[in-house]
């Protein structure tokens, strides 16, 4: 199963006040509960997670989001990153060993963070039968 | 009685530990300050938000706010007035000469103007105003990658949250662009960020002081924090942010530079000639934050 999260609209409604950026520790740690709540009880096998329309991401509220969710769901899938959002998540994922998915504008996927980690995700999807490798060597969800 | 002390002519982080020293001395006996500003000429984002530190420490040790005078000069004046100095002083200080009235800054160069930092909604505030300012001086003026100006929001964010997580005070935040030609003959962008709080040895004393020993001081938190990335909390998610700041600004050749206590750590690029850390510096409270960009390509 798929839980799809708007990141943005969890954003507006987690902190008082109008704003696209994802900084702080307190900001990341109410989106982070919010999204947790959206999810209890669901298990889902993906979370996939659209950063449409977030401004900057900072390390601290990267770290309280992606770093501490993915001690509840198996398997982020990150999308509508820009390349400044990946600055921020990236060394995060690096000094936790972590690794997520990113989905791309064409659909394919990809995985961040420690090659060896990242490979890891990449295999054990493809051997669960979540996400297969296209004719051109790519990698595709087998259920978006 | 009134202690004096004096504000530096030229008041940026190089005269710091002047006004610093001065500071230090006249706190000793817990009298009533007098920062005399009144002869300045020139006056950093960093000189700026010090001397509010300065005056919050000093307000709340005597129990009285200290007195201020202002810069004679019509210029300086109404520059600290532009950055949005007064506009903060005038809660912390009793200021005599004559100030300007507060108004919307309309100066491009000053980028954010001398802004409280209180709670984790500021550091929003002040993200959210540096992106819709800051994207076209990186890029136009100093030659950095658009897509970079996102880790220039992040950094920022990053001094901010330090004020909001470890110094049990407000502080103040400013970011200026501005030509630097005698230190370097290229433009900056400068983010400076101080407080009057505990600093970083107290902060991160109970978690670290043990594995220090006797070495442990200002200059051994500061080491700690910047170079080690360590940080009070036991969470292995903490520490990121100085780790963050200082891979963004070696990056851009830039610098960065942590005053706490009576310790200065820096990150020193090639055009600046500061000493990476420096011990027995004259006391002051709290912490102050520096982040130097400067103008990419070769020196014009």
């Amino acid at each position: 199963m798929i839980q799809h999260i708007d990141v943005h609209a969890v954003l507006q409604q987690s902190v008082p006040g109008y704003f696209a950026d994802l900084v702080t520790r307190p900001t990341g740690r109410a989106v982070r509960r919010e999204i947790e709540r959206a999810i209890a009880g669901a298990e889902p096998t993906v979370a996939r997670m659209d950063f449409s329309g977030v401004g900057c991401i900072d390390y601290s509220c990267a770290d309280e989001i992606i770093a501490k969710l993915l001690r509840e769901v198996k398997v982020l899938l990150l999308r509508g990153l820009t390349d400044g959002h990946r600055e921020a998540i990236e060394p995060v994922l690096l000094s936790h060993g972590l690794a997520v998915l990113v989905e791309l504008p064409d659909g394919t996927l990809d995985a961040l963070g420690p090659r060896e980690t990242a490979e890891g995700l990449i295999e054990e999807l493809v051997a669960r039968r979540l996400a297969v490798r296209t004719p051109g060597g790519a990698l595709a969800l087998t259920a978006a | 009685m009134t202690r004096l002390v004096g504000v530096p002519g030229n008041f940026d982080d190089r005269s710091f530990d002047q006004f610093a020293g001065a500071y230090a001395q006249a706190t000793a006996d817990g009298e009533r300050l007098l920062f005399d500003a009144h002869a300045a000429e020139w006056a950093s984002p960093y000189g700026l938000v010090g001397l509010l530190a300065a005056g919050q420490a000093s307000r709340t040790a005597a129990g009285e706010r200290p007195l201020l005078t202002a810069p004679t000069s019509p210029e300086v004046l109404s520059y600290w007035g532009r950055a949005g100095f007064f506009r903060e002083a005038g809660e912390l200080f009793e200021i005599h000469g004559r100030v300007p009235k507060p108004k919307t800054p309309t100066d491009s160069d000053v980028l954010l103007p001398v802004t409280p930092v209180r709670a984790a909604e500021d550091v929003h505030q002040v993200v959210s105003h540096i992106q819709q300012r800051a994207t076209a001086i990186l890029t136009s003026e100093l030659g950095i990658d658009p897509k970079a100006t996102m880790g220039f929001a992040m950094a920022l964010s990053e001094a901010c949250q330090n004020i909001v997580e470890h110094a049990g005070t407000g502080g103040w935040v400013a970011v200026q662009s501005y030509h630097w030609r005698r230190r370097l003959a290229r433009r900056v962008v400068v983010i400076a960020v101080a407080d009057a709080g505990v600093g970083f040895r107290r902060s991160l004393e109970p978690a670290q002081a043990k594995r220090f020993g006797e070495r442990w001081g200002d200059a051994a938190a500061l080491e700690a924090a910047l170079i080690q990335g360590v940080s009070r909390f036991r969470d292995p998610g903490r520490g990121q942010g100085l780790k963050g700041i200082r891979n963004y600004i070696s990056r851009w050749d830039g610098k960065i530079s942590i005053r706490s206590g009576t310790a200065r750590i820096s990150i020193v690029p090639s055009w600046d000639d500061d000493v990476p850390l420096k011990d027995g510096l004259p006391a002051f409270p709290g912490s102050q934050v520096l982040l130097i960009i400067p103008e990419q390509g070769s020196r014009k």
